[in-house]
């Protein structure tokens, strides 16, 4: 305490010399609550479109005559935010979108509210489940669903029909398929070496895990036989099939299956992306409102979507994407966070999700995808997705980019029985939080 | 080789250098001028021809830069002169007097300095924040101020340990105070030194963002540092626009290349010799 | 040190000269640097930034890291990429400095505007354009390469190595560094009087010697202080690095010092450990200054 006072008054003390100068520029501080009814909501990344967070703003002073602020974190700072504003009362976001895969820890941590008491208003049984339960500890419901999306095949009907191929029933066919599609200029299904995130579908197929656990203690499982199975499958696929380089992670791969404006060809036959990556693909052509820009225009004779099939057909478990959502432990804004997470589960923003491409946490609104080929194959690769360990370490884990390195080196031609034998160590270090 | 042939060759190998320094910089704004669909080429474009402003249409389209630009401005300004001013106080302390402690000041200073600022944020944050001044401009700039003070402290002690005190003194014989002596005689002769660290502290306050990030948690108090990432990361969900990402990174450019270009002519305006000589 | 200050020793002037340098470094820095070291001495992770307390465990931090292989690898590296980048940019800087002083005042305009325009690219746009300059398809090296006759570096991917990633990376730290160090040495350059290099010209020195033995001890202090600041920042070196590491690879063989401790700590939550490898990296940081300590030491016994 003492020392924490000497800071302060040295600070102060430091403040009153600069007072004179520096104060005129000192914009309004954002985080003055009037009233208590005022909530800031930090949404991640770009995904949620303009739309839904203006109606989320109109919706919320609606109901309770507060203003809702919306801001904007970038995925690779969030986690240093996110860790100092979160248990800070004074400044912290009061509702915040984070990555499901993140779930686990911050809420282990204690960085959220019980809203157990919510959960059944909320949706209950109809949200998404893998979902809940990484929000989830000891019965208790403190993070929840906000949406999903999976990732799914697209191919070049052109470049695939040219070499007498079909989509693919097993993922045997499917691998043996993209590496008679290589050749020097074209990958014939472009993955990144370090792109875990993908290639985690191939150790799914398998049956294999990233992790287990045993009661409460849980265990990588890098070295298990069937994780080992499907990273040797994998490691195939990228050296047969794949230019990408060995240190890309999960990036755009869409910009590879267009044709290149130089050359007239795409780089790629097959790449596997986010359903929303749709809108980039197609045939390029001049942006008639600027036409200093391309816009791509989906051709459904040149291009074409598929679910990455299973070892034994159907659809392979591929890797689940998506956000959660939790009100902060440390707002003095509880009840009107809680306000604010009633409008987000309302039948009118769930149906909103789905019509913008993003899997609505509330699967009896899943309709609202549409039925086209995107929502289909969309519908399906999530029925069979898969969620990361939900072990209190997870972000660790993740944050450490172990998973990147594993797989860069795997696919890179190491050795893998000793690879996972030495990650498996590594990881157990932060896996148990 | 006479000497006016080894000169001119020199200056020949001068601009060379100087051509191959400025090409990142000319490729940037090169590229802010050239049209997105041109730059999607495998094949580098050199002149911006067709040139087009549509890149920077976009890019100032939602007017969050001038907010950066603002709060860029407010904190780099209150920086460069409080380091200044403070750190030219320490270095006349230091470099004109012997006293007890000097010695632990100096590297207690130096030390400090030392400590690898990627650890350093949380406490940071709890400190500023302690003290309500999250998202504001002093907040921010205490940290800066005392991350760059050590060094532009060395840099000054050099440059008034450089002056011989012997003019000062010369002055003083000629009914000068001391005062007046160091104001008329030391302090043009500082002006290089002032201009560097001036040029050393602004530059720091400018380009961070670590801190930044941290301590100016709301999007309206983000700096230029701030917006351009965001604009860079923004646009890496979708393919890179690099005509746009181009045109903000001139964009946030342009007042440091201002800045600079007026203080060049302070740097070389000859205020040294002519002290000397006057 | 000299007359004026001899006769002053008791004054209070310097004391007071200090205050306003003390009481800033006090606010800023004073309670992060506590912070640091007690959370090197403790189990500090995320559970413990959420309230929970923080229990103490000796120097178990340092044991852990002492026996860690990885981090001993990225202080190598960290070592050898710190050297020789600071000493290559100083090596340039310096004839970049002299080249100023000896060409036309037109050359020396061009040269300094050149460098001040690189100098005045803020990092993050620096960064921006360096990589795309070494992007593998669409990069301008690769392509001005590739039209050399028997050179292939179509798509050659300058950031999937450690060996040409650090190329880059200190390729790119050099070229924003020289343009502070020429104009520091520059600046330290003008401040020799003419006269007094007159005078030694008359006594038939040559140009050499009148460098050696005239101008460089004149701007010794300065060279001291560059160096001192290349070598520190070098070896944190961090926003490269981690801009870098986005456009290239997560793994581990590309971390510095910098990005390791903030991998460690943000991105792995474990602040305890991260902040015991920053007190190691203070620790290493004033072992390479020693040279500089050591003569601030000893100008002071003088």
């Amino acid at each position: 305490m003492n020392r924490k006072f000497g800071v302060v008054a040295a600070a102060t003390a430091a403040l009153l010399v600069l007072g004179g100068c520096a104060s005129t520029d000192t914009p309004a501080a954002t985080d003055e609550f009037t009233g208590g009814k005022d909530i800031t909501f930090w949404v991640m990344g770009g995904d949620t479109p303009e739309a839904l967070r203006d109606y989320l703003k109109t919706e919320y002073a609606d109901a309770t005559g507060g203003t809702l602020t919306i801001e904007q974190q970038d995925w690779s700072d969030a986690l240093s935010k996110l860790t100092t504003a979160l248990p800070d009362a004074e400044n912290t976001p009061d509702v915040v979108e984070i990555g499901n895969t993140w779930s686990p820890t911050f809420t282990t941590v204690g960085a959220f509210s019980d809203i157990t008491d919510l959960h059944e208003e909320l949706g209950g049984d109809k949200l998404l489940k893998s979902f809940v339960d990484v929000g989830t500890v000891d019965g208790a419901n403190y993070a929840e669903p906000y949406y999903f999306g999976s990732r799914y095949i697209f191919y070049r009907k052109d470049v695939w029909a040219a070499a007498g191929l079909s989509v693919p029933t097993t993922l045997e066919e499917f691998n043996e398929s993209v590496a008679t599609l290589k050749t020097a200029g074209q990958s014939g299904f472009y993955i990144g070496g370090e792109d875990w995130r993908n290639g985690v579908s191939w150790i799914f197929a398998n049956g294999g895990e990233l992790a287990t656990v045993d009661g409460t203690t849980w265990s990588s499982s890098l070295s298990d036989p069937k994780t080992i199975e499907g990273l040797e499958q994998l490691q195939a696929v990228y050296t047969d099939a794949s230019l990408a380089p060995v240190t890309e992670a999960d990036s755009t791969p869409w910009v590879n299956i267009n044709n290149n404006a130089s050359t007239g060809a795409p780089e790629a036959a097959t790449i596997i992306a986010p359903g929303w990556a749709h809108w980039s693909i197609g045939d390029l052509t001049p942006d008639p409102a600027d036409s200093t820009k391309t816009v791509a225009t989906w051709n459904d004779d040149v291009f074409g979507v598929f679910v990455l099939p299973g070892v034994d057909g159907g659809a392979a478990p591929v890797f689940a994407g998506g956000s959660n959502i939790a009100i902060s432990a440390a707002s003095k804004n509880q009840s009107a966070s809680r306000e604010l997470l009633k409008i987000i589960f309302s039948e009118e923003y769930q149906t909103l999700l789905g019509q913008n491409g993003l899997g609505p946490a509330n699967l009896d609104y899943a309709s609202a995808l549409g039925d086209d080929q995107f929502a289909k194959a969309l519908s399906e690769s999530a029925a069979n997705s898969k969620l990361t360990p939900a072990a209190p370490g997870w972000a660790a884990v993740e944050g450490s980019g172990l998973l990147e390195e594993f797989f860069g080196k795997v696919n890179g031609g190491g050795d893998i029985t000793a690879l996972a034998k030495e990650y498996d160590a590594k990881i157990d270090e932060l896996i148990n939080g | 080789m006479s000497a006016r042939l080894r000169r001119g060759l020199l200056s020949a190998l001068a601009i060379v250098i100087a051509l191959v320094w400025v090409f990142p910089v000319y490729w940037m704004a090169n590229s802010s001028f050239i049209p997105n669909i041109q730059l999607q080429s495998f094949i580098p474009t050199f002149f911006p021809a067709p040139a087009t402003i549509s890149n920077y249409v976009g890019t100032l389209a939602d007017g969050s830069f001038f907010s950066a630009l603002g709060m860029s401005l407010a904190i780099t300004l209150t920086v460069v002169f409080f380091c200044i001013i403070f750190a030219f106080l320490a270095a006349v302390a230091i470099s004109r007097f012997r006293f007890r402690g000097r010695t632990s000041f100096v590297i207690a200073v130096l030390i400090v300095q030392m400590l690898p600022a990627e650890g350093l944020f949380i406490a940071q944050y709890k400190m500023v924040s302690a003290v309500g001044l999250l998202d504001s401009v002093i907040g921010v700039s205490v940290i800066y101020i005392a991350a760059v003070v050590p060094f532009t402290i060395w840099m000054l002690r050099g440059f008034v340990a450089g002056v011989p005190a012997d003019l000062e003194e010369a002055a003083m014989v000629d009914g000068l105070s001391r005062f007046g002596a160091f104001m008329r005689i030391t302090f043009p002769l500082l002006a290089p030194g002032l201009v560097a660290s001036g040029v050393y502290a602004f530059l720091q306050a400018w380009n961070e963002f670590t801190v930044a990030l941290v301590l100016l948690p709301s999007e309206s108090a983000h700096t230029l540092p701030l917006w351009l990432r965001g604009f860079v990361q923004a646009s890496a969900t979708k393919e890179t626009d690099w005509g746009q990402v181009m045109a903000a990174s001139t964009l946030v450019a342009v007042p440091v290349i201002i800045f600079f270009l007026i203080v060049q002519g302070r740097l070389t305006s000859g205020l040294v010799s002519g002290a000397v000589k006057g | 040190m000299s007359a004026i200050s001899t006769g002053r020793r008791r004054h209070p002037a310097p004391y007071l000269l200090l205050v306003p340098a003390v009481v800033i470094l006090l606010a800023g820095m004073g309670y992060p640097l506590v912070f640091q070291i007690v959370t090197s001495l403790q189990e500090y992770g995320l559970a413990q930034q959420f309230g929970k307390p923080a229990p103490f465990v000796g120097l178990d931090n340092y044991a852990e890291l002492a026996g860690n292989a990885d981090l001993w690898w990225v202080v190598l590296r960290s070592l050898v990429f710190c050297i020789v980048t600071a000493f290559v940019t100083l090596a340039v800087g310096a004839l970049l400095a002299l080249l100023m002083a000896a060409v036309t005042t037109a050359a020396r305009l061009i040269l300094q505007v050149g460098l001040l325009l690189a100098w005045a690219m803020p990092v993050v746009a620096a960064m921006t354009v360096w990589i795309w300059l070494f992007d593998r398809r669409r990069g301008v090296v690769n392509y001005l390469l590739d039209m050399i006759p028997g050179v292939d570096m179509n798509r050659f991917d300058w950031l999937a190595q450690p060996s040409t990633f650090f190329l880059v990376a200190s390729v790119i730290v050099i070229w924003m560094s020289v343009p502070f160090v020429a104009f520091s040495i520059y600046a330290g350059l003008t401040q020799v009087s003419d006269e007094v290099l007159e005078a030694a010209q008359l006594d038939g020195t040559n140009g050499w010697q009148r460098f050696w033995f005239i101008i460089a001890p004149m701007i010794r202090p300065v060279i001291a202080i560059v160096l001192l600041l290349q070598l520190i920042w070098d070896l944190r070196v961090f926003t490269q690095i981690t801009m870098l590491k986005d456009a290239g690879s997560k793994s581990g063989e590309f971390d510095l010092l910098g990005t390791y401790i903030y991998k460690l700590g943000t991105s792995s939550q474990d602040f305890g450990m991260a902040s015991a490898v920053s007190i190691l990296v203070l620790a290493i940081t004033i072992a390479l200054s020693w040279f500089y300590i050591r003569s601030l030491l000893r100008e002071d016994q003088a």
